[in-house]
């Protein structure tokens, strides 16, 4: 601590330069992963708010909501062994809609609930699905920035169909497109419309409340469907992979990028101080104290570096349009700083054995030091 | 008169290339309190070897170095760690000072490393440097010291732990003979005065005069001449 310390008082040059890399570094990693968790929500935000622990799909619809179909049998197979309440229907449909009287067009996710289920969200703004009735749909907000209003009625381009909008929801997204949330009723409408099925309502999955016992009953019991965990069924949302791999991948080279920073850098001094560590070695220092001060000296810079990394994030997560997704929550906050920090401390690895393979042998019959 | 020192039958052997060559062979030192020897030769004749393991940082191939009558033979690295803070006071050639501590606390960090209290070690690096006429110095870098005033800081640190024997690498190989003299006339001194047996290795004809005993390292030896 002594010298760690006063060291740094003294070198105080070299030392900041240090740590103004590693606050860039600190806030990269740390502006990266917001992004990444705000990509991620904005991406399926819809889904992740869901309640369900399970989504029950058709068998071969590889945990794809656009590509699963169960039918009312199986709803009903579902709720017998669940419970009528917790089990629910789900419908997803990606599709193109205009304003009437305009000719934009809007690509957004058709969501059909229960309108008094626990699926619907609540409304942010005007009334929710269940206030509004047959015919209303209930928006995501950023809808807004295209003209959409409380009353606005909406045409889809496929089957002619119209709805009103009756309320906004706040972030509900699926795919990137925001969600509209339309009753069941409404749902079995637009499959007539369209003409698909042969008059038997279906949908694309059955969300379930289950524990573990109750999951494993309904896998057993309906082979014609799989029992998908919520987190799997984010992860098939189209897109979400890929872009979760991508960024994932520039903060994992982030991190391993400041720990070589770190590591260079402080195997460089360390070098250059080697006969220094001799004399301290020689006039009775322990290793151990070397190797300890070098160590936390490291984590004093990274400390310091990710405090004010925090601090520089946060700032620019409150002036950032709202336009760029950008979430950090604090589990992921301290996660992500407890890596940065053990990563630091791994990149000092390298000088603290370089310390103690210093011989003390090197003070005697020195000039320099 | 207390012998401070002892090096009994030191013997240090080399591999070199196959060949082994002995640097010290059966050399034999006793150092009394009070005493500074000088140690001369030519380079190469093992002034360094001896002084390592004097100082408890080479162990000898044979033969047994005492301080204050005890062996340092068969020790752990750590003990030797710990008889070298609080035994041993070692004065470097140059620039051996910790180049971010201020005076003050070059002083400071061996006692605490040495487990004094805080109040005493302030009290006697005070003292130290005082005598040792640097007391208008103590909150200066080493960058800012000259060259004798480093050395003194040297001494002063070396003496800080009131170690047994007092070990100095070519105190004046970096000062002027004035400075030289005064540097070791303050080795000499604080050796008479504290009781402390003093070891010099030195080039330095013109600091002779200051020493108790002049020996020379001759064939592995320590000879007088």
């Amino acid at each position: 601590m002594y010298l760690a310390i006063r060291e740094m008082r003294f070198a105080k040059t070299r030392y900041s330069l240090i740590a103004t890399i590693m606050v860039l570094v600190a806030f990269l990693v740390l502006f990266v992963t917001g992004l990444a968790r705000g990509l991620a929500y904005d991406n399926a935000a819809s889904i992740a708010n869901m309640k369900a622990t399970h989504f029950m799909m058709g068998k071969d619809a590889d945990h794809r909501f656009t590509r699963s179909e169960v039918g009312t049998h199986e709803l009903e197979q579902a709720q017998s062994i669940v419970g009528e309440q917790n089990a629910q229907p789900l419908g997803v449909r990606m599709t193109t809609v205009t304003v009437e009287g305009k000719s934009s067009k809007l690509d957004v996710t058709l969501l059909a609930v229960k309108p008094e289920g626990w699926l619907t969200p609540s409304a942010a703004e005007g009334s929710s699905l269940a206030e509004a009735g047959a015919g209303s749909v209930l928006v995501d907000s950023k809808l807004k920035e295209s003209g959409v209003r409380i009353g606005t009625v909406l045409v889809d381009q496929g089957s002619g169909t119209k709805w009103k909008v009756g309320g906004f929801a706040s972030r509900e997204s699926f795919s990137h497109s925001p969600a509209l949330f339309i009753s069941e009723q409404d749902w079995q409408q637009l499959q007539r419309a369209s003409g698909a099925g042969d008059g038997e309502t279906s949908y694309s999955a059955v969300a379930v409340k289950a524990d573990k016992q109750q999951a494993e009953r309904l896998a057993a019991e309906m082979p014609t469907t799989e029992m998908v965990k919520k987190s799997e069924a984010v992860s098939a949302i189209p897109g979400y992979k890929e872009e979760q791999g991508s960024l994932l991948m520039m903060i994992v080279f982030l991190f391993v990028i400041s720990a070589f920073v770190l590591a260079v850098f402080f195997y460089v001094i360390t070098i250059q101080k080697s006969s220094q560590f001799g004399i301290l070695k020689a006039i009775g220092t322990r290793t151990a104290y070397l190797a300890f001060s070098v160590a936390l000296q490291v984590l004093l810079l990274c400390a310091g570096s990710l405090a004010i990394g925090v601090l520089l994030v946060q700032g620019l997560a409150a002036v950032l349009p709202s336009g760029m997704p950008f979430l950090l929550p604090g589990s992921t906050l301290t996660l992500t700083s407890g890596a940065f920090i053990a990563m630091s401390l791994a990149g000092s690895l390298l000088s603290v054995w370089k310390v103690s393979r210093i011989d003390a042998l090197d003070a005697i019959g020195r000039a320099g030091a | 008169m207390r012998q401070r020192i002892e090096l009994r039958d030191i013997t240090r052997v080399f591999e070199d290339g196959g060949t082994q060559r002995t640097v010290l062979d059966k050399l034999n030192l006793s150092v009394a309190e009070g005493e500074l020897v000088a140690v001369m030769g030519p380079s190469g004749s093992g002034k360094s070897t001896f002084l390592s393991i004097a100082g408890a940082l080479l162990e000898p191939t044979s033969g047994d170095v005492l301080l204050d009558g005890k062996s340092i033979t068969g020790k752990s690295q750590q003990e030797l760690s710990d008889m070298r803070l609080h035994k041993l006071g070692f004065i470097f050639q140059s620039a051996n000072l910790i180049p971010y501590l201020k005076v003050e606390e070059q002083l400071l960090f061996v006692a605490k490393q040495g487990g004094l209290d805080k109040s005493q070690a302030r009290e006697r690096a005070k003292g130290l440097l005082e005598k040792l006429g640097l007391a208008h110095r103590r909150s200066a870098y080493p960058d800012k010291l000259s060259g004798g005033e480093r050395q003194r800081v040297a001494i002063a640190r070396a003496l800080m732990n009131d170690p047994a024997v007092l070990l100095a690498d070519e105190p004046t190989a970096s000062l002027d003979a004035s400075r030289g003299m005064d540097v070791v006339r303050m080795i000499a001194g604080e050796a008479k005065e504290q009781g402390k047996a003093a070891v010099m290795v030195t080039h330095d004809e013109r600091v002779l005069p200051l020493c108790d005993r002049v020996l020379y390292l001759e064939e592995g030896r320590l000879v007088q001449r």
